[in-house]
């Protein structure tokens, strides 16, 4: 019987006005954004690429220089590999910085060069970019506004529009339970506002996979059926809102005013609003404050480096520990200084990211960046990824320096380290990498989330249309 | 005529989405405001804070040549209105002989944490975009498909009115309906606006928030008139609906995001960024050739350019260049705070070389200014005119851009800033050469007194004045008239034709 209810419901859409807008609709931005994704990304892997072999040259020549090179040089700048799935999330890209400074100079002084620390330099994007600013249409836009839009288009007079017709008297003087009703119509809906999407997506990914630029692995395609389910989850939570007010509503003109106003307030505004009040909260000192700390540390520790290093005789070993921790904890206190200021600013986004989530396109856009491998907590896998890479590269340094008998062990000075030359080749390399098992733990807060809203607005969808009067 | 407009009026002020529009309307531009004003008075703060520290960095400098004058823009107030370019574009910027200011040198100050800025801000014109449009189509999509379906329509016109004056009828009052949210959330926001202390409004801000409402109505009237014409021709409300949501799914939503990446690119203008950066390179390759010929050729042996003044303090040099912004500066900074003896009689030579070399560097940037600014228009200013003028397709865009130019928030409105830059650094230039900066001892030593900085002229933004905004707001704000007109003409003639 429900398949009954659903398969009427379906003919009775395929034919309409809006399946038709709809699908014209969902079709042109799928195809847009798989035409723009083939136009920027191969451009975007070969820049990576480039930077990728760029760093390993940096330490083959450093290594071939010696130990100390290296270990004061540092690996150089490590970069972010660029997500294939970038066509599903552009995730606020712009704003995070591709790259982590491993190899952040500050001083030297006539014998003494300050060790490499691991630096985060913020992106700055748009500084001498005068062109108008739009949003990126990704599956993210696509997903979160549009289809959202299109699943209350196709929902509003579900109920409504049978009542006013009487045509849902009808169907009640029928001896099916109301809640076959419910589920028959939200299921006709559901497959109504799939066709359109499906094709569509078929399309993109049509575009997308033939072409020779762009290479999606096996882990790809799972990601893209996460996000596909997604979509599916957040689709059905729009259309059991549309039929919820559509069972409370008399008239489906109002139940239309009705679900627009939640979608505006819900989907355009909130997100945006929410944050700059988040945001609001967490304001910090200035820029310049930072520097001006770190350069008062640096001062401290140089004013009794001084003091201490005269005392002793040139060229002993007690001279040369005294300039390699002097070195070595200026490196250590200025790493931790960034480190500090960086996960201050980690912190801010939390909790700024933490209240936007009431508003279930946040939610679904942010499932769609966790999964397409963009966005904060992609970033944020970066940030650790290179974290672990700087303290293997250490350790490497050290292991090195404490196989050679000659050393004396003191890192920070010339003399006072390994003076073999390092096989460039065992040098670690960095490599980023993304693990879906990660992005699952994130994601499932999320998930559990948006399961719940649509268990939620179902619940209340079929408590509504049972109580209905006709 | 006034009974028709009485009764259209009571038909739409008794309604739900007329109570519902003005509550939504009024909610979320009162808690923008609040959130806005907040934005605003951070910037603001973060403005001073910066100036403060400019002005302190440049008294701490004992020599001319080591100072950074430093100017800041500050935020516009009426950026709650429109942002538009107000927090993107650079808000500092340093003045200077060496080069002619512009846009693209200039940095930013502001908040800590770069990663904020991810999420996306809105104004309250953003607001209206998205809420009027939806609301004028709500109006209007059943002035005439219901009334065709419920038969009024075929009363009405039993009695003696012209067609023309139903329409007018019509119109006059759904938009006196849709006007009284966005009068009231505005009227709000300005009263919060007043009652801040950080924001001070002049006669001129009001005449501008003027236009801002006057843009606005005429904004909802196109979006009135859209829905009205979908209804008058679709005769269904049902469909008319279905249509107007997807309309308007189109004009805000879609399509302005969307065109800018569909339209073909513009060429990408590598080769008139490498001629003319060659050409910029060549003035300085003469501008050193000149000056290497100064060193040799002057009383002085040697050829260094700080005269080897052996004494307390650093001295640098160097030229440096950035082909993407066609930037090519030259700087040469020495900061001492005293000499050895020996250093004397080498002093005079070395203030006449740094007076050459300060004419001859404002003179080689004048001159790179001359290649660099017809160039840059090319390379970025062109090209984002050309997209601005697709955006404009969508009532939307002219929208945005003529209330940008109201706000003074445009890009021609912050390009106002650095035509001011570029004016002080004239007179910045002229108090060099009038007080003989160059040729002083100050310029590189701060043995003999330390450099004056309390002389220096002052540098005094004001925004443009009324008119010049309504200048550069008028044509689109025609353009959203001309739209209403010729909507207008097309939905009297339909309604004239069609059959009851």
């Amino acid at each position: 019987m429900i398949w009954h209810i659903a398969k009427r419901e379906l003919s009775n859409n395929l034919n309409s006005l809006r399946f038709a807008l709809a699908t014209v609709l969902l079709l042109g931005l799928m195809l847009t954004n798989a035409v723009v994704h083939l136009r920027e990304h191969p451009e975007r892997v070969k820049r990576y690429r480039e930077n990728v072999s760029n760093h390993q040259n940096h330490i083959a020549a450093h290594a071939s220089n010696g130990l100390y090179d290296l270990a004061q040089e540092g690996p150089g700048n490590l970069y972010k590999k660029p997500s294939d799935l970038r066509f599903c999330a552009e995730g606020g890209e712009a704003f995070m910085s591709d790259r982590a400074q491993a190899g952040y100079h500050r001083w030297s002084t006539g014998t003494l060069k300050s060790f490499w620390i691991l630096a985060y330099p913020s992106a700055t994007p748009n500084r001498d970019n005068v062109r108008p600013e739009v949003t990126k249409v990704d599956w993210g836009f696509i997903i979160g506004y549009v289809l959202s839009l299109v699943a209350l288009l196709f929902t509003f007079d579900s109920i409504s529009g049978e009542r006013e017709r009487g045509t849902l008297r009808l169907t009640l003087s029928n001896p099916i339970p109301r809640h076959t009703v419910l589920i028959g119509k939200f299921l006709g809906a559901f497959i109504s506002v799939s066709i359109p999407f499906i094709l569509a997506v078929l399309v993109n990914l049509l575009v997308i996979s033939t072409s020779s630029g762009v290479h999606l692995d096996a882990e790809a395609w799972g990601r893209l059926g996460i996000i596909f389910f997604v979509a599916v989850l957040y689709t059905g939570l729009f259309l059991a809102l549309g039929m919820l007010v559509s069972a409370r509503v008399q008239r489906s003109a109002v139940s239309l005013v009705i679900l627009l106003l939640v979608w505006v307030v819900f989907v355009v505004f909130m997100p945006s609003t929410l944050a700059s009040i988040a945001g609001r909260s967490t304001s910090s000192g200035p820029t310049y404050d930072f520097s001006e700390r770190s350069w008062k540390l640096h001062e401290e520790l140089s004013s009794d480096y001084y003091s201490s290093h005269y005392k002793e005789p040139e060229g002993s070993t007690k001279r040369i520990e005294i300039d390699g921790a002097y070195v070595t904890k200026d490196a250590e206190q200025q790493e931790r200084l960034h480190a500090e200021r960086l996960n201050r600013r980690i912190a801010e986004v939390h909790r700024a990211r933490t209240i936007t989530r009431i508003s279930p396109v946040t939610i679904v856009q942010n499932l769609i960046e966790s999964f397409a491998g963009t966005g904060f907590e992609r970033h944020l896998q970066f940030l650790e990824n290179v974290q672990t890479y700087a303290r293997e590269f250490r350790t490497f340094i050290v292991d090195t320096d404490s196989a050679d008998p000659e050393s004396l062990h003191i890192f920070g000075v010339r003399t006072g380290m390994s003076q073999e030359p390092v096989n460039p080749e065992a040098v670690p390399k960095f490599e980023d990498t993304l693990n879906l098992s990660r992005d699952f733990n994130t994601a499932a807060t999320e998930l559990l989330l948006l399961t719940l809203f649509v268990l939620v607005l179902l619940s209340g969808a079929y408590l509504a249309f049972v109580r209905v009067e006709v | 005529m006034m009974t028709l407009i009485r009764r259209e009026l009571l038909d739409n002020l008794m309604t739900f989405r007329f109570a519902a529009a003005t509550f939504i309307t009024l909610l979320l531009v009162v808690a923008n405001t609040f959130v806005l004003i907040i934005d605003y008075e951070r910037r603001l703060a973060s403005h001073n804070d910066a100036v403060k520290m400019h002005q302190r960095q440049l008294q701490e400098k004992i020599t001319y040549s080591a100072g950074e004058v430093r100017v800041d823009r500050p935020p516009n107030p009426l950026s709650i209105f429109n942002v538009g370019f107000d927090k993107r574009l650079g808000n500092e910027i340093e003045v200077s002989h060496k080069l002619v200011p512009s846009l693209w040198d200039a940095g930013m100050h502001g908040s800590d944490n770069p990663f904020m800025d991810m999420f996306a801000s809105m104004d309250i014109v953003f607001i209206f975009e998205v809420i009027l449009s939806l609301f004028a189509l709500i109006f209007a999509y059943n002035a005439f498909a219901g009334e065709y379906e419920s038969g009024t329509l075929r009363l009405v016109l039993t009695h003696p009115i012209g067609r023309g004056k139903i329409l007018v009828a019509k119109y006059l009052s759904a938009m006196l309906c849709l006007i009284v949210p966005l009068l009231m959330s505005l009227l709000l926001s300005i009263i919060l606006l007043t009652t801040s202390t950080s924001i001070s409004l002049n006669s001129d801000d009001f005449l501008r928030i003027g236009g801002i409402i006057l843009t606005s109505v005429a904004y909802l009237s196109v979006f009135y008139l859209i829905g009205l014409l979908i209804s008058a021709a679709t005769r269904r409300t049902s469909t008319a609906l279905m249509l107007s949501m997807f309309v308007w799914g189109f004009l805000v939503l879609v399509y302005p995001n969307v065109i800018l990446t569909v339209i073909p690119r513009p060429e990408s203008p590598d080769a008139l960024r490498t001629s003319a950066f060659n050409r910029i390179e060549n003035i300085w390759e003469t501008f050193d050739r000149e000056r290497k010929h100064y060193l040799a050729t002057d009383d002085f042996p040697g050829e260094d350019w700080g005269y080897e003044l052996r004494g307390w303090g650093w001295r640098s040099e160097g030229f440096r260049d950035y082909p993407r912004i066609l930037l090519y500066t030259y700087r040469s900074v020495m900061d001492f705070e005293g000499f050895g003896e020996k250093d004397e009689p080498k002093m005079p030579h070395a203030q006449k070389h740094f007076g050459f070399l300060g004419a001859q560097t404002i003179d080689a940037a004048d001159r790179t200014w001359l290649i660099r600014k017809p160039a840059l228009e090319e390379i970025f200013i062109q090209p984002a005119n050309m997209e601005r003028v697709w955006l404009k397709l969508s009532p939307v865009g002219v929208y945005d851009a003529a209330t940008q130019a109201w706000a003074g928030t445009d890009l021609l409105g912050i390009r106002d800033f650095f035509h001011a830059a570029r004016q002080y650094r004239q007179s910045l230039t002229n108090f060099f050469y009038d007080h003989k900066v160059f040729e002083s001892r100050q310029w590189f030593s701060g043995d003999k007194g330390a450099a004056d900085w309390s002389g220096l002229p002052q540098f005094a933004f004001q925004r443009d004045d009324i008119n010049t905004n309504a200048k550069r707001a008028l044509p689109d704000v025609f353009l959203l008239l001309m739209l209403n007109v010729v909507l207008f003409i097309v939905i009297f003639l339909i309604f004239v034709k069609s059959e009851v």
